[in-house]
């Protein structure tokens, strides 16, 4: 809502600046966005009248000229606008005036080797709206040169610029923050008097209102009136240098007054050309696939639940929402039907978003505006387009009636009290209410209830109006009341989420650095990832780069990666832990890390070597480390999803839960990511991990233990780490069991070094158990496809 | 010159002519072993008389004394230079550049997380979580937002191709609030929630990604006011901030389920082009809050006759820009090697 101050001031009689008024806007909750006081924002600027106008010697574009003020005083001027001519009056910005487009402060400058000693500004420069966008301004030749270039400009005291919540339908209009400043204390609230207009003739046109249940919901009440033989020009120049400085487009008086006094009073009001419209005028429901043609000529498919006015051949008007091309009124225009109706929000909200069609009017309906404003608002507009283009009025006549909804809400006390947590004065919260129109209808020591007024829809319910008490009072004036915070909470969930966290600060300790990632991807790389899982994807995606939810977080880190090594870097480290999305679970939470390009960065200390599996499967060990996994608890299967590479890669059990998988991409992925260098990645499935970590037993006294190594030859395919686990079971003495060495050998069969370590815990174990153990473990491994390594 | 000073006098020389080790033993040998000069010396002892073998052992006890540590001196100093020299032989150019070991960083959002976390959960708020695919009845009927109200007009929301089921249209979660609704159906008054997460609206441009993260608070109980809401904010912004003189400013606006509805600020000033908070006149909007609409506690379950309470909520990304200096929204998402390094953290806790 952009608005003059001395607008407002026709409904509120203050004596507080535009400073004050603007503070107290936003402590009300009208938030003022912006608002200037021509008196500071035009300093240096001043009206003046081009005296003379000569070619530039240096440049064909330009013009020197001289102008001159209101006391004769001169400058000389470089100027490059088209509509440069003597006798032109426009304003003129000096030294040191700060140019509000480019917040930039004037100087006197050389232009072309001429010195020009101040700017004659265009709308533009100014900030003001405007459509021609070469000139300067022209103001024409009837302003004098001693207004101020406020006046002028039709700043009228200054403008202000509020954002209306949208709850708050009332004040889409001037009427409506007057009234909510005045009941803050910044002045009087200005009551307009009710006028009338006598009726001429007879309401000429038959209404033909559609007798259904929906049209009386969608369209309750609505009153027409004509009026005949106006003149419809263009607008006087008050109208039009307010509508300038509010930058509103001026179009012809009549449709300029209906704006006018939408913004004054939030009454929609919509006008058509009498003499355009064949026969009668039918309120009713669009027909399927109708067709309308809105003021601006664009076409728009309707629907049988929208509601028109209509006259034999053509829709004529989107009821509420939009204006039609049809009966718009012009220049010729001379005999006007006026339409002021009360439409349902909902309706309204629906066919504004169907059609996409936002206007002012449909702002208002949809927020709910005055249901009493019918009547009144069309007597205000009567007046107002006679006074301004002549003619006479009919009666007027009353489609549909007045919907009785008056509702009264009670308020006690101690909710009052209770909800605020300070005591109010009950009198004062009282008053404040009575001063934005509500009535007391009955009251009692400890509770009240009031009328709403007829333009509060919003309000409904007590906290409404505990809400109109603190903000008309201020919720800076309302105190602050400390609570304490109970001595235990069970705070489960973010116990989970630290774990998380703590693996995260785990991986970034082995170098991943973590990366947040968009919960949404390309659909061709969704299609890469998902398996047999069916992907979610959004039907209205912002790009098709952001339209279907990842179901890995490896894409994700994948593309992160891809901005680093496309950077130049070698090395490529990355984790993040998020949400996932398929249709079956909706959604599951991992962490996951990828590896690109070199082991770390190269460097003359260590050998370079490349990524590979091995170096994500020591990932996400040590993330299962934290909760207490080690490869002896875990299972691991040589297979993995599809985006893995298909012998390189693996899959971690614990018993038959699934923790995750492992492994180098598959060279398919680097093909669809355009990545040259090896990609090694894990995923931790974070659900499946509510282990508690095992309890490990500690003796402080220590015996000796006992280490064996073997040397055995497997074939290719046997699993190493699954002999190793087997191990473990053989003896609860065996501790440990790792390997120390691994080749292959000449024929192709691997020889694996494998160590253990026996320990009795509590005593020292004898050679002779020692040497049993050994054999129990020969011979497992033995039947176990291994053969032991003759020296 | 007696035998015994011949003895000491060659003895001496020897060592101190030595620069061996093992030429040092052999000397050690030649004079101390089983037929070493002084054991012979001593054996010989045997025939002498009483008088004479006091005399001469104490002489010959004295030589072996003194050769004894000459030896002994000897073999430490040859011990020493020996290990100067293999040390001196072991030279490495310690100027050679040597990186320190590689650590990753954790994202400024993960830390601004924690931090909410910990505070909150000093509070005893307790955290809640929810999808991030959730149905249109808990983002919006459940928060007091029924069918065509505007305020469902200011959210652009993403829809899934789910289809829809009782609870109507799957979409992507528009702001945390559904976390209430969720906590409250799940719980009995009184009690104290938060809520972290994504949000997703279709939105992009320099101030606006089409995912960002929030915190939500809410507290439930019978005598929860809008003073205590003002307190609660005030404290935690200072908390977060570490601003413990951060002014905090209330302004009326309007979420439909809250009532009364404000919208918070937080004073600051620009000095050597550095955002201070906590002093200045300038203020910057960090979020919304208000005490829970009746309808919502309805929703929930909850008896809004006897129960009330608070909600806000604020955006991390904000929250983690203004207290970091993090520039460009979408650099959180789409962080690159130089934007980590920058603005990543240590995963040290700190």
């Amino acid at each position: 809502m952009r608005f003059t101050f001395n607008w407002l001031k026709r409904h509120l009689e203050t004596d507080w600046d535009i400073y004050q008024i603007a503070k107290k806007l936003t402590t009300i909750g009208l938030e003022v966005d912006n608002f200037c006081d021509p008196k500071i924002m035009f300093r240096n600027f001043k009206l003046a009248c081009i005296e003379h106008v000569e070619q530039h010697p240096n440049a064909d574009r330009l013009k020197r000229c001289v102008v001159a003020d209101s006391h004769g005083k001169k400058w000389r001027i470089i100027c490059g606008a088209s509509n440069v001519h003597e006798g032109l009056i426009g304003v003129l910005a000096l030294p040191g005036a700060i140019i509000p487009s480019t917040g930039e402060v004037l100087s006197r400058s050389k232009i072309r080797g001429i010195e020009s000693e101040g700017m004659l500004c265009s709308y533009d420069e100014l900030s003001l709206p405007s459509d021609d966008a070469n000139g300067i301004i022209d103001l024409g030749p009837n302003v004098s040169l001693s207004t101020s270039v406020g006046d002028a400009l039709g700043f009228d005291g200054g403008i202000l610029d509020v954002s209306i919540t949208p709850n708050r339908g009332d004040c889409f209009s001037l009427k409506g923050i007057a009234r909510d400043l005045a009941a803050a204390g910044a002045g009087k609230f200005i009551v307009s008097d009710d006028i009338s207009s006598k009726s001429s003739f007879e309401f000429p046109l038959h209404i033909n209102y559609e007798k259904s249940d929906a049209c009386r919901r969608y369209a309750p009440v609505i009153a027409f009136r004509v009026i005949r033989g106006i003149k419809n020009d263009q607008s006087p120049d008050w109208l039009r240098s307010l509508f300038l400085a509010i930058g509103q487009n001026s179009v012809s008086s009549v449709v300029d007054l209906a704006n006018l006094w939408l913004i004054d009073s939030g009454r929609p009001l919509h006008v058509y050309d009498l003499n355009k419209i064949s026969g009668q005028l039918a309120i009713r429901f669009a027909k399927n696939k109708e067709k309308f043609f809105d003021i601006k000529g664009r076409e728009y498919i309707l629907h049988q639940d929208m509601l028109v006015a209509a006259d034999e051949k053509n829709v004529l008007c989107l009821l509420g929402v939009m204006g039609g091309a049809k009966t718009a009124c012009d220049e010729n225009t001379t005999d006007i039907l006026l339409e002021s109706g009360l439409f349902d929000p909902i309706f309204i909200s629906r066919t504004g978003t169907f059609l996409d069609i936002t206007s002012d009017s449909r702002t208002r309906f949809e927020r709910g505006i005055d249901r009493d404003s019918c009547i009144s608002g069309l007597e205000t507009i009567t007046r107002a387009i006679i006074d301004v283009c002549g003619g006479t009025a009919s009666n007027i006549c009353i489609v549909g009636t007045h919907p009785n909804v008056d509702r009264s809400i009670r308020l006690t006390e101690e909710k009052l009290h209770r909800l605020s947590g300070y005591e109010i004065d009950w009198a004062n919260a009282k008053k404040i209410l009575l001063k934005l129109g509500l009535k007391e209808v009955s009251s009692s020591s400890e509770a009240s209830t009031f009328l709403v007024p007829s333009w509060r829809s919003d309000l409904s319910i007590e906290e409404d109006l505990i809400e109109e008490i603190l903000r008309i009072t201020g919720y800076d004036n309302s105190p602050e009341e400390k609570f304490d915070a109970p001595i235990n909470c069970n705070n489960t969930i973010l116990q989970q989420e630290n774990i998380i966290m703590a693996v995260k600060r785990l991986l970034a300790s082995c170098g991943l650095s973590e990366v947040v990632s968009y919960s949404f991807i390309k659909s061709t790389y969704a299609d890469a990832f998902k398996e047999k899982k069916k992907v979610i994807q959004l039907l209205n995606p912002i790009s098709e780069d952001l339209s279907t939810m990842r179901p890995s977080l490896i894409p994700g880190l994948i593309l992160a990666a891809t901005r680093s090594l496309n950077y130049g870097q070698s090395c490529v480290e990355l984790c993040e832990s998020g949400n996932v999305f398929y249709d079956a679970c909706l959604q599951e939470t991992h962490i996951a890390g990828l590896r690109a390009g070199d082991f770390q960065d190269r460097s003359w200390i260590h050998n370079s070597r490349k990524i590979n599996v091995f170096d994500a499967k020591s990932d996400l060990m040590t993330a299962l480390g934290y909760f207490g996994l080690t490869e002896k608890e875990i299972t691991i299967k040589q297979e993995a999803p599809s985006y893995y590479h298909p012998s390189r890669s693996g899959t971690v059990y614990l018993g038959k839960k699934k923790m995750g998988y492992f492994g180098e991409l598959h060279p398919k992925i680097n093909k669809l990511f355009a990545v040259s260098e090896v990609m090694a990645c894990f995923e931790l499935i974070t659900e499946n991990c509510d282990i508690s970590p095992p309890v490990i037993s500690y003796k402080d006294k220590v015996f000796p233990k006992i280490n064996r190594d073997f040397s055995f030859i497997f074939d290719t395919s046997v699993a190493i780490g699954t002999i190793l686990a087997s191990i473990y079971r053989i003896d609860k003495k065996i501790t440990k069991a790792d390997v120390f060495d691994s080749f292959i050998l000449e024929d192709g069969k691997k020889s694996i070094g494998i160590t253990v370590t026996l320990d009795a815990i509590d005593r020292t174990l004898t050679e002779e158990e020692a040497q049993i153990i050994s054999g129990k473990i020969i011979k497992f491994v033995e039947e176990a496809g291994g053969e032991l390594r003759k020296k | 010159m007696s035998e015994l000073d011949k003895l000491l006098a060659s003895c001496l020389y020897e060592i101190a002519s030595c620069n061996d080790l093992k030429k040092l033993d052999q000397i050690k040998n030649a004079v101390f072993g089983k037929n070493g000069k002084i054991t012979e010396m001593l054996k010989e002892l045997k025939g002498l008389s009483d008088v004479e073998k006091r005399e001469i052992g104490a002489k010959i006890n004295a030589l072996k004394d003194t050769v004894s540590n000459r030896l002994n001196v000897k073999f430490v100093e040859l011990e020493v230079a020996l290990q100067e020299k293999k040390l001196a032989s072991e030279f490495v150019d310690v100027t050679m550049p040597t990186p320190p070991h590689q650590g990753g960083t954790i994202h400024p959002l993960t830390k601004v997380m924690e931090e909410v976390g910990n505070i909150m959960d000093s509070y005893g708020f307790v955290l809640a979580s929810g999808p991030d695919i959730e149905s249109e009845y808990y983002n919006f009927t459940t928060l007091n937002m029924p069918d065509h109200h505007p305020a469902r007009t200011m959210h652009d929301t993403f829809y899934t191709n789910m289809g829809a089921d009782e609870h109507g249209r799957k979409l992507l979660r528009t702001h945390t609030s559904p976390v209430q609704t969720h906590a409250m159906l799940a719980h009995k008054p009184p009690f104290r929630f938060f809520a972290m997460g994504r949000v997703f609206r279709s939105d992009y441009d320099a101030t606006h990604t089409p995912m960002f993260n929030q915190v939500e608070c809410l507290m439930v109980d019978k005598e929860v006011s809008f003073a205590n809401l003002k307190w609660f904010i005030a404290d935690f912004l200072k908390k977060f901030f570490t601003a413990p003189n951060l002014s905090v400013r209330f302004r009326p606006s309007f979420f439909p389920f809250t009532e009364p509805s404000a919208e918070v600020d937080m004073n600051y000033e620009i000095k050597d082009g550095e955002m201070i908070f906590g002093s200045g006149d300038k203020w910057l909007e960090i979020g919304g809050a208000g005490m829970v609409h009746p309808n919502v506690l309805r929703y929930g379950n909850i008896d809004s006759d006897t129960y009330q309470g608070f909600a806000f909520g604020f955006g991390l990304e904000r929250m983690a820009s203004l207290k970091y200096g993090v520039p460009d929204l979408r650099n959180y998402f789409e962080s690159n090697e130089r934007w980590r390094s920058k603005f990543g953290f240590s995963y040290v806790a700190r």
